[in-house]
């Protein structure tokens, strides 16, 4: 199970060894796979997306099983009793959380936290102007708009989230960039044009079609690219 | 070019050491030119071996004539004393010098290689031999295998002054014990023995030879390199800056002006271009430690 550099350095300063933690969107299970590694005495890995939840619980080794589950729930609303979580981490999932959700995620994360709870938000810095990415970006959001009535993507500056749990009660610890520029792989690229295609396709007409043509010209000129900051940020609750 | 200690061996190498085996596919005049040209930009190690066809040859001219510039490795795949001191000897006489600065065991693959080249007749044996004639000064090892056994012979061979390993940061990557070769640069560290970085440049294993015959592969290196100055630059940098002593030229003529000025213009990589570079390239296929021959 190999674990993205990016998850070993955001949770390297972190007291992981023993913790009850909580991979909130869990995506592939990179976090969980991270927190299982550094000694987690048990991983909550959420997501509300079932293909991620069966890919989660796939890439558990069986030696690990015992100290993971896999829970399939809306970060909104989660299975957990209050003050249960030593450790939360958030890996790339605030640029999937449309803005009206922050409050009650952040309201639930901190709900599900033990007093002197760690949390971890990893995420990436508005990208620059002259990214060739954003393009697709818009184009995936344009298309989720008309879709699902929501954007796919919003990425918001570290000193947003920073202040959003401030505003919960949790205390800055400390900032770091993870990665600068992040590397927007062929595979990344290709992933974000499925999921423009897929909204593409929910919308009737010319439009729907042109959209669809669209994310796929621009996932064929990007072809990759290099842009932008990831950052890491770390809370804690007062004790 | 910045220089480095290479190891306890009071030697300071420059942080690019050239790769010999580019001579190899050179006619002697383009031959003493490349060597001209890295002399030029001041690299002061290089490294060869009997096994890069006529490299040692070819190498030899420039070789004698700048010697005290030249801090020069060699290496043996003898396992036993009597092979060893046998191709020592050749290459002293094929390199035209009487005293070579790094000998090393070359290829480390098998654990019953080192048991060979540690016990009584081993190739061990004749290298601290040829090194209290006065004919090696510091013994060495070098590897594209198993980063574990790499660890056993550092830890039972107690007067090697270098090793020479891949590291690059498609291997960084990668989790399995079977590519930590970081762990071997941190016990090298650690042991104060001199690091040497090969396969920096590689970009992954060739395609099959039904895809690419041999013969039309555009570089003459056992795996498919990286091959624009930017890729060349970043793939340096990163071995650069994990530490190594020093970084070892790929195989191909083509690619070794890029590396040079790579390495002239190295002033260090942050930790979070690092980290971009692994998580750029980490589920790229790397071509060590599966294909093992060169």
């Amino acid at each position: 199970m190999d674990v993205p550099t990016t998850v070993t350095t955001a949770l390297a300063d972190r007291p992981v060894t023993g913790r009850v933690c909580l991979e909130a969107g869990a995506g592939v299970g990179n976090t969980t796979a991270g927190l299982l590694k550094a000694g987690a005495s048990r991983v909550y890995a959420v997501t509300d997306d079932g293909e991620h939840a069966n890919a989660v619980y796939e890439r558990v080794d069986s030696g690990d099983a015992d100290r993971t589950a896999v829970l399939k729930a809306d970060l909104r609303r989660l299975p957990l009793a209050i003050d249960s979580v030593d450790l939360i981490t958030a890996h790339g999932l605030f640029n999937v959380l449309p803005p009206p959700w922050l409050e009650s995620v952040a309201a639930e994360l901190t709900r599900v936290a033990t007093p002197g709870c760690h949390l971890v938000i990893d995420d990436y810095e508005p990208l620059p102007d002259d990214a060739a990415v954003r393009e697709l970006f818009a184009l995936e959001n344009a298309a989720t708009e008309l879709a699902e009535g929501r954007p796919a993507l919003t990425f918001y500056p570290a000193t947003v989230l920073r202040r959003l749990f401030v505003g919960y009660g949790w205390e800055f610890d400390r900032q770091r960039t993870l990665l600068d520029p992040v590397p927007w792989t062929t595979g990344h690229i290709e992933a974000h044009a499925e999921v423009a295609q897929t909204a593409a396709s929910e919308v009737s007409g010319e439009l729907g079609a042109s959209l669809m043509t669209a994310a796929e010209r621009l996932a064929t000129e990007i072809g990759a690219e290099s842009v932008g900051q990831m950052y890491s940020v770390a809370l804690q609750l007062p004790a | 070019m910045e220089t480095r200690p290479l190891g306890e061996t009071g030697h300071d190498s420059t942080v690019m050491t050239f790769g010999a085996i580019a001579l190899n596919w050179l006619e002697q005049d383009g031959a003493d030119q490349l060597v001209e040209l890295v002399l030029d930009h001041g690299v002061n190690h290089f490294d060869v071996a009997p096994t890069y066809g006529d490299a040692e040859l070819k190498l030899g001219p420039k070789l004698r004539q700048h010697r005290a510039e030249i801090f020069l490795g060699c290496k043996t795949q003898k396992r036993e004393y009597e092979g060893a001191k046998r191709k020592l000897e050749q290459s002293l006489t094929r390199l035209g010098v009487d005293r070579i600065d790094l000998y090393q065991i070359h290829g480390l693959e098998y654990e019953h290689e080192l048991e060979t080249i540690t016990g009584e007749g081993g190739a061990l044996e004749a290298l601290r031999e040829a090194q209290s004639e006065g004919l090696v000064d510091h013994i060495g090892l070098t590897s594209h295998g198993d980063p574990q056994l790499i660890l056993d012979a550092l830890d039972r061979i107690d007067d090697l002054a270098t090793v020479m390993f891949p590291l690059n940061p498609v291997v960084a990557g990668k989790d399995d014990d079977e590519y930590d070769y970081e762990a071997v640069f941190e016990r090298a560290d650690e042991l104060d023995v001199g690091t040497l970085g090969i396969k920096a440049f590689a970009k992954g294993p060739w395609p099959s030879t039904d895809e690419l015959p041999e013969r039309d592969r555009p570089y003459a290196n056992w795996y498919e390199p990286v091959d624009t100055p930017d890729e060349i630059r970043e793939r340096f940098d990163f071995a650069a800056a994990q530490g190594l002593t020093s970084v070892v030229s790929p195989g191909d003529p083509k690619l070794v002006a890029m590396v040079l000025d790579a390495a002239d213009r190295y002033d260090g990589m942050s930790e979070e271009a690092q980290r971009s570079l692994i998580e750029r390239l980490r589920h790229e296929q790397s071509p060590v430690p599966e294909q093992l021959h060169h």
